[in-house]
């Protein structure tokens, strides 16, 4: 019984979730937008949830001295002070727009500025013309590149003198045509596996998202 | 040596990048910016609007991919204010909302908008999905106040803008899948037109959609921003920032021309 | 998959009785309400081709998955990405090292992070047995409660609920790169042998491969999000391209229904690669009624 009922219910919100969308009844309207705002829900409780679990292990790693404990200080202290500073003065308040532009925003571009030096030796280490479909790629890879920077059409129209701006022409026939083409296989492939993994769950033949729920 | 070079330590990869990087920041090189079509796109849709006209900005990037998205945003609600076009902030995204707020205000102080009139910024809801399906039935059903709380019906510029019916464009500056839920939700179900302004990594991604034209045009990461400046002729960051992808990207083509070189050294000297 | 035979049909029977009341009882209430502006249509006939267009397609789907319950042999491609899950834990278990499985940062409602699931479960089956570490950072609470649950039900079913470690599976943070430099931390320290990616992944998707890539473990990723994939390939031993992480499960527990529901999949590419091929030669030969009909469809 403890597994049958989530999997009636998935069943049966599944089916009205997907008969709703060829519904323009006010009521498969509102059941709709009922069902995702019941959704919405579950919010405020995952919150809840991460910031005991957050807390917990934090805590337990500080109280059983494990590898590199003191930094879960700094956990409770950068979460103390968004949450003192945010809650009662608010998003608008100085303190608070001073922490998110001069802490998070930093933080935050450090790691994503991470993804230029690990592009270029991705590309250095796995850029290798070993096949001719790897050459092909290669290729496309390197008229993308040049295309995509200013400097590629100034080079090309200093050097050659015909076909003004070929490397961002060409860039943008590869993202128009092959990349667009390529693209379209690979999303139709993804979308009739959604499809198909999607009504195992509604059948319940797919259930190990189910956790640890046992016997019927 | 040709060992080494296949095996190069990456720490020389990244240390070459940053000079890639710092040099050209520090040296002021510009080079001549070729528009692409989906930018111009963009661009031709917005000239196109009369004034009064309401475009609709969804903020929908976090402070990481704020160096690509900013210029982007920068010009775009610049060209609005300029063209006496409305602007509506938004977002989707939590961390998003102080983002939105600041920079529809620093070009409003520029531009010389004013707050209520030329432009409103309604700040995040949660819920994504709630919240477009929503906007399409009544903004102020999700929205009951905007970013500094301030009730929508206090807002002169929300009096005519009740839903998408008066939204002329909806642009969403991204570096996730929000297009994609506009596209879903917006395009689809109400016929909104949906222009977008997405990071590099994305880009390829919105073709198709673009081909099938839920996307009426597409900003590429910094290089739409610095076309963008060039349409609106106020070059700024993103023009800036093209001497340094400029750089930076020869670098990447210099090193895979490298790579392959000892590649095919070595494989020589194997056979 | 104990008493699946049994308990779909019935569990698809009671699903069935309760969205029909749920839609009849509203229907009705609403019926007397509706305004005259309102589109009191019960059925949008603007949709008629997709409503079919998915008919078709999960009646395929349901066929194939029920006639695979006579337990006819199903060939299915080799998947390397798949093959190497084996290896890759073996690999772990000789050096004495972790494992380090990452969900992503989708949602529980999440379909790819469903399918992420079903491998984790297969991997923890495997982990079990072998007394392997396994490491689960996760980026949303949910998911992470439900794979405690469901690594902990794995351990349980190989006989050894003694090996499994509750702290291995936690929460970390729900900021994408916050997580992602929580996790390049972990790898960094911790030295996991072997490293599986599988899920949804964002911009932070090279960040967490080039670091594995750097301390040398096996990796093997797996994405939805395919403007990801040639950062995965780049960086990763292995990875499950498109469609391959949804036929994970299926590939790994060699389920006859899971199998059948693939081959419903490959019928499905046939009903969309059919009219491709037609209407390129129409076009070719100047008819073009079949580009015009799916142009109008919406």
């Amino acid at each position: 019984m403890r597994r049958q009922v989530p999997l009636i219910l998935c069943f049966a919100f599944g089916i009205v979730m997907a008969l709703t969308e060829f519904s323009p009844h006010p009521f498969s309207q509102w059941l709709n937008e009922e069902i995702i705002d019941w959704t919405l829900v579950i919010g405020p409780f995952a919150l809840v949830l991460a910031v005991a679990t957050l807390v917990q292990s934090h805590w337990t790693r500080i109280r059983r001295r494990s590898e590199y404990w003191q930094y879960s200080f700094l956990v409770f202290i950068g979460m103390a002070a968004m949450v003192l500073i945010g809650i009662p003065l608010g998003q608008r308040h100085e303190a608070f727009v001073w922490l998110f532009r001069y802490a998070q925003v930093p933080m935050d571009a450090t790691m994503f500025s991470l993804l230029a030096f690990f592009i270029a030796s991705a590309a250095y280490r796995a850029f290798r013309a070993r096949t001719l479909e790897a050459t092909l790629l290669l290729a496309a890879a390197l008229i993308v590149m040049i295309g995509n920077a200013p400097v590629g059409d100034l080079i090309w129209n200093t050097i050659i003198p015909f076909e003004d701006n070929l490397p961002s022409t060409a860039r943008q026939w590869i993202l128009d045509n092959p990349n667009l083409s390529a693209r379209r296989g690979i999303i139709l492939g993804i979308s009739l596996g959604v499809i198909s993994q999607s009504i195992r769950i509604i059948l319940g033949i797919e259930r190990s998202y189910l956790g640890g729920v046992e016997g019927d | 040596m040709i060992e080494k070079l296949m095996n190069i330590d990456r720490r020389i990869v990244f240390i070459l990048v940053a000079l890639a990087v710092i040099i050209p920041s520090l040296l002021e090189v510009s080079f001549p910016i070729t528009v692409s079509q989906p930018t111009r796109s963009t661009y031709d849709y917005i000239e196109a609007l009369p004034p009064g006209s309401t475009v609709m900005i969804g903020f929908n990037y976090g402070p990481s991919s704020l160096a690509e998205l900013h210029p982007m945003a920068k010009a775009v609600i610049y060209h609005c204010f300029q063209k006496q076009i409305r602007v509506i902030g938004m977002t989707l995204l939590a961390e998003a909302a102080t983002l939105g707020d600041n920079m529809l205000k620093d070009v409003a102080a520029e531009a010389g908008a004013v707050y209520g009139q030329d432009y409103a910024y309604l700040g995040f809801r949660p819920g994504a999905t709630q919240v477009l399906l929503g906007m399409g039935t009544a903004i102020d059903s999700v929205f009951e106040a905007d970013y500094a709380g301030t009730s929508l019906t206090e807002i002169p510029l929300m009096a005519d803008v009740t839903n998408y019916e008066q939204v002329d464009l909806v642009l969403d500056l991204a570096s996730g899948s929000s297009t994609e839920w506009w596209i879903t939700y917006t395009n689809t179900r109400y016929n909104q037109q949906i222009a977008a302004g997405v990071t590099g990594v994305i880009v390829s991604q919105m073709y198709p959609y673009l081909q099938t034209k839920q996307l009426i045009g597409l900003m590429p990461g910094l290089l739409g921003a610095a076309e963008y400046e060039k349409l609106i002729d106020r070059p700024a960051k993103g023009t800036e920032g093209m001497s340094i992808q400029s750089f930076a990207h020869l670098l990447v083509v210099g090193l895979v021309i490298l790579g392959n070189i000892t590649f095919f050294i070595q494989r020589r000297q194997g056979e | 998959m104990k008493g699946q035979r049994f308990s779909c049909p019935v569990l698809v029977v009671q699903g069935l009785v309760i969205s029909l009341l749920v839609l009849g009882c509203g229907l009705n209430a609403f019926a007397q309400e509706a305004t005259t502006t309102e589109d009191t249509r019960l059925f949008d006939t603007a949709k008629i081709w997709i409503f079919l267009a998915v008919i078709l397609y999960s009646a395929t789907v349901v066929y194939c998955i029920y006639h695979a319950r006579s337990g006819k042999e199903l060939f299915i491609r080799r998947i390397p990405g798949l093959e190497a899950v084996d290896e890759a834990i073996g690999r772990a278990t000789e050096m004495g090292r972790s494992i380090m499985y990452i969900l992503g940062l989708g949602g529980v409602s999440n379909v790819a992070t469903i399918a992420s699931m079903n491998i984790l479960s297969q991997v923890a089956q495997k982990t079990a047995d072998y007394e392997t570490p396994l490491r689960v950072p996760c980026n949303d609470p949910i998911v992470m409660n439900v794979v405690q649950e469901m690594v902990k039900t794995a351990y349980l079913n190989e006989g050894r609920p003694d090996a499994y470690n509750e702290e291995n599976i936690f929460f970390l943070t729900e900021s994408q790169f916050a997580y992602a430099a929580g996790v390049d931390g972990m790898m960094v320290r911790e030295k996991p042998a072997a490293v599986f990616l599988q899920g949804t992944f964002f911009a932070e998707s090279l960040i967490l491969a080039e670091t594995g890539n750097s301390i040398g473990a096996i990796q093997i990723a797996g994405t939805d999000k395919e403007h990801q994939l040639p950062f995965f390939i780049a960086a990763c031993d292995y990875t499950l391209i498109g469609e391959e992480l949804y036929a994970a499960s299926a590939y790994l527990s060699r389920e006859p229904m899971l199998l059948g529901s693939l081959k419903g999949q490959d019928y499905g590419k046939v009903m969309i690669f059919g009219p491709i091929v037609i209407g390129v030669i129409l076009e070719l030969f100047g008819i073009t009624w079949m580009t015009t009909f799916f142009q109008r469809v919406r």
